[in-house]
């Protein structure tokens, strides 16, 4: 269990500002890219 | 899809260059983020959950759709000084103004939808129908904006068989260099004091 918590302790320790700032980015291009454009594929015709 | 290609291949260069040039790859700083969280949840909840988009009316779908690009916008605008964003504003506002012309949603031509689906599939579709997600059925003469509307197709030789439109191109070049310009130059800013980070100027 202490080990489990270390493990996780360290792993929280590699994530920096630079990763959260990265994700947050990603997912908010993602969502304005996904919203914002409008292609048409084969996948889902009609309602 | 092709929209996500574009963003995947910007952050693959940005990162290249930047692993190139020696410097960590340090990703563009948005500004009030919730705003696209706040515009993508209507459209998602109407247009791709499948509960609510089955019981979802068209006139439901426009409203969420038109209130979604609207605050997309000001998420734009907001961020508009970020290189490529300007790019990208220009494809939303261009994508914007063939929606709100046309009913809400994006027009696509008979002979562009039949390009993507099978001819026995499109003769059950009439004009005004909804097409894909975001699509509406119309012919070119019933479309304003005509020029605006998703008819442009992937060349024959790939498989994967998409409609889009300029104000697509748009966004997908935006939304490259906004992630692919890290590598290209590099800012030094302030640096956290838990950031491992070296920055070479």
């Amino acid at each position: 269990m202490n080990k489990t918590l270390a493990l996780l302790v360290a792993f929280a320790h590699k994530i920096n500002h630079q990763h959260i700032q990265l994700a947050l980015v990603l997912i908010s291009l993602t969502m304005l890219v996904l919203g914002a454009g409008a292609p048409a594929d084969t996948g889902g015709t009609g309602r | 899809m092709i929209l996500l290609i574009a963003l995947i291949a910007g952050l693959i260069v940005g990162w290249a260059l930047s692993h190139w040039r020696g410097h960590i790859y340090q990703p563009p700083e948005l500004r009030s983020e919730w705003l696209a969280f706040s515009a993508f949840l209507p459209q998602f909840t109407i247009l791709y959950l499948p509960y609510f988009r089955a019981r979802a009316s068209d006139r439901v779908s426009v409203i969420c759709l038109m209130a979604s690009l609207l605050i997309f916008l000001g998420f734009a605008w907001v961020n508009r000084r970020m290189p490529g964003m300007r790019i990208l504003l220009l494809g939303l506002a261009l994508n914007f103004t063939v929606m709100a012309a046309n009913g809400g949603f994006m027009p696509i031509s008979p002979q562009t939808a039949g390009q993507l689906v099978p001819g026995e599939v499109l003769m059950d579709f009439q004009p005004g129908d909804r097409f894909g997600v975001k699509d509406i059925y119309l012919t070119p003469q019933e479309t304003r904006f005509d020029w605006l509307a998703d008819r442009f197709l992937l060349p024959g030789w790939i498989s994967y068989k998409v409609a889009f439109s300029l104000g697509d191109v748009f966004i997908a070049i935006g939304a490259f260099y906004i992630l692919a310009q890290p590598g290209l130059f590099h800012i030094k800013r302030e640096v956290f004091p838990h950031d491992h980070v070296t920055n070479i100027s």
